[in-house]
C-alpha cells in the first residue's frame, strides 16, 4: 500500500456540501447560525492549510528551538483558553496554567518521543508536534474542568474552609478534599475515554496513520500511547494547575481572598 | 485594665468590606485573663467581623491587635487560631461522624502530635454539654443544629484555647442549649481563659462581665 488516496481540490470542495447542508437546515429552521457557519468553514479551511504548510517549513528546518517555540506558542493560547473559564473569579490564574502546562506537557512529550517511541533526536518536529498537540488539546479540556470544580467548591465551601483553618488547619489541609475532587474532576474524562477507546470510538489519530496506509498495528500500538500518556499529563498538569491556583487563593498569613 | 496583664488588645482597629466599605473604625478595648465580654449591637454592626479579624482570618485596615503582648503577625496563623479560637455563627460540621468531627483538628499539623483524646474523654465532654444521648459514631451530619453548635463547642475546647471568640451561639438555638452553651462560656471565663461573646441577650448566669456594644463599626463601653 503507498499512503492514502489523495485528495484533490475539486473534491475537497464538494466536502463543502456538508457545510451547505448545515446551512440549509439553518435557514429553514431559522438556527441564526448561518454567520458562524461561514466563518468556521473558512477558518477550518485557513488555519488548517496555515498549519499544514508551517508544518513543512518546521519539518524542513528541524531546528530544536524552532520546534520548541512552536509547541510553547501551542500551550500559550491553551493557557489563555484554561484561565478565561475561571476570570474574573478574584484570582488570576494564567500564569500558574502556562507554567504547569509548559512544565508538564515538555516532560510527558519528551517521555513519549524521547523514551517510548525513541524519535531521533527526542524534539524531532515531526513526532514532537503532533504527539505534543495531542497532549495540550486533551489536557487543557482536563484543566480547565479542574480548576473550574477549584474555584466552585472554594466559594461553596467557603464556610467550612475557613472553620476548618480556625481550629489550626493549614490551607492545604483545609482545603484537602476540595483539592481532591478538583484534581478528579480533571482526570475523570481521559479514564473514560480509556473505557470507551475502540468501542465507542476510533481515535483521530489511529484513524489518520490507517488512512495514510500504515499497518493497523502500528497505529494500534502508537494509539495506545497516546491514550496512556494523556492520563499521565492530565493527572500532572492537573494536580500543578490545582496546587498553584489554590496556594494564590491564600494570602500568606493563610486567610481565603474573596473569590468572585 | 493595666495593658500589660491584657491577653487580647485592639488598638484603634478598622477594617473595609471588600468593595472599600468601612465596617469597623478605631476600635480599642483590652480584655485580660478570666475575662468576659458580651458583646452586642445592631445586625452588621460589624461584630462578626471583628471576631474574624481577631482569629486573624482577614487583616485589619488599620490599626493593631496583640495576642499576649505581641502582635498577631508574630504568630504562625494556625498557632495563633488554636489559641485564640473562634466559634462561627453557623456550625460547620465535616463529613463523618461526631467523634472523627471533635478530632480532626488533632490530625493538623500545627497539632504536633498532642495526645489524641480517647472515646471516654469525648464522650465526658459532650455529656457536660448536654449531648449525653449523642454518640460518638453517629453521623454528624443527622444532628439538630442545637446538637451541630454544641458539637462545634466542645470541638474548639479540645483545643485547650486561651481565648474563645463566641460568634452568637446561641441564636439559633432552643433554650435548653443556649443556656447549656451561656453557661460553659460563663465556666470557661472562670477558668481563667478570656471569652468575646456575641449575643443579642445578655448570657444567664455570669456575676461579672463586661459590656461592649458596636454601633455602625464604634465600639462602646457600656457601664
Amino acid at each position: 500500500m503507498s499512503g492514502a488516496v489523495p485528495i484533490g481540490w475539486p473534491q475537497l470542495a464538494l466536502a463543502l456540501g456538508f457545510v451547505l447542508l448545515a446551512g440549509g437546515a439553518s435557514l429553514w429552521l431559522k438556527l441564526g447560525l448561518g454567520r458562524d457557519l461561514i466563518v468556521g468553514t473558512v477558518r477550518t479551511f485557513a488555519q488548517l492549510v496555515l498549519m499544514g504548510y508551517v508544518l513543512l517549513y518546521i519539518f524542513a528546518l528541524s531546528w530544536p528551538w524552532l520546534v520548541v517555540g512552536v509547541f510553547a506558542g501551542m500551550i500559550f493560547f491553551a493557557a489563555r483558553i484554561v484561565a478565561g473559564r475561571v476570570k474574573g473569579k478574584g484570582v488570576p490564574v494564567f500564569w500558574p496554567v502556562f507554567f504547569s502546562m509548559l512544565l508538564s506537557y515538555m516532560v510527558v512529550s519528551f517521555l513519549v518521543t524521547g523514551v517510548v517511541v525513541q524519535a531521533e533526536p527526542w524534539w524531532e518536529p515531526r513526532y514532537f508536534l503532533p504527539l505534543g498537540g495531542m497532549v495540550v488539546g486533551n489536557s487543557m479540556n482536563a484543566m480547565a474542568l479542574s480548576l473550574e470544580r477549584l474555584f466552585g467548591e472554594m466559594k461553596n465551601r467557603r464556610d467550612e474552609v475557613e472553620a476548618l483553618l480556625s481550629l489550626g488547619a493549614d490551607p492545604a489541609e483545609a482545603t484537602g478534599s476540595i483539592f481532591a475532587d478538583s484534581v478528579r474532576a480533571g482526570m475523570i474524562p481521559s479514564i473514560n475515554s480509556m473505557m470507551g477507546v475502540g468501542l465507542v470510538f476510533i481515535p483521530g489519530m489511529m484513524t489518520g496513520q490507517i488512512l495514510a496506509g500504515a499497518d493497523p498495528l502500528v497505529a494500534i500500538k502508537y494509539q495506545i500511547v497516546v491514550m496512556l500518556m494523556l492520563v499521565g499529563s492530565t493527572t500532572v498538569g492537573s494536580v500543578l494547575a490545582v496546587s498553584l491556583a489554590r496556594r494564590r487563593m491564600f494570602t500568606p498569613a493563610a486567610q481565603l481572598r474573596p473569590l468572585g | 485594665m493595666h495593658t500589660a496583664e491584657a491577653l487580647l488588645r485592639l488598638e484603634a482597629v478598622s477594617w473595609d468590606a471588600p468593595g472599600d466599605k468601612p465596617v469597623l473604625r478605631d476600635v480599642s478595648f483590652a480584655l485580660g485573663p478570666g475575662e468576659l465580654a458580651w458583646l452586642s449591637g445592631p445586625s452588621g454592626g460589624g461584630k462578626s467581623s471583628l471576631l474574624r479579624l481577631i482569629n486573624r482570618l482577614a487583616e485589619p485596615k488599620g490599626g493593631a491587635i496583640f495576642f499576649d503582648n505581641k502582635p498577631l503577625g508574630d504568630y504562625a496563623p494556625p498557632e495563633l487560631r488554636r489559641r485564640v479560637a473562634l466559634l462561627p455563627q453557623t456550625p460547620v460540621m465535616l463529613t463523618g461522624s461526631v467523634g472523627s468531627n471533635l478530632r480532626a483538628p488533632f490530625g493538623f499539623k500545627a497539632a504536633h502530635g498532642s495526645p489524641r483524646p480517647d472515646d471516654a474523654q469525648l464522650q465526658a465532654l459532650l455529656d457536660g454539654l448536654g449531648l449525653g444521648g449523642v454518640g460518638l459514631d453517629q453521623a454528624a451530619a443527622g444532628l439538630s443544629l442545637g446538637q451541630k453548635q454544641r458539637v462545634a463547642l466542645a470541638r474548639l475546647l479540645l483545643l485547650e484555647p486561651r481565648a474563645l471568640l463566641l460568634d452568637e451561639p446561641v441564636s439559633a438555638l432552643d433554650p435548653e442549649s443556649r443556656e447549656l452553651v451561656e453557661k460553659t462560656a460563663v465556666e470557661q471565663a472562670r477558668a481563667g481563659r478570656t471569652v468575646l461573646l456575641v449575643s443579642h441577650q445578655p448570657p444567664s448566669g455570669a456575676a461579672a462581665m463586661r459590656r461592649l456594644v458596636l454601633r455602625d463599626g464604634v465600639l462602646e463601653e457600656a457601664a
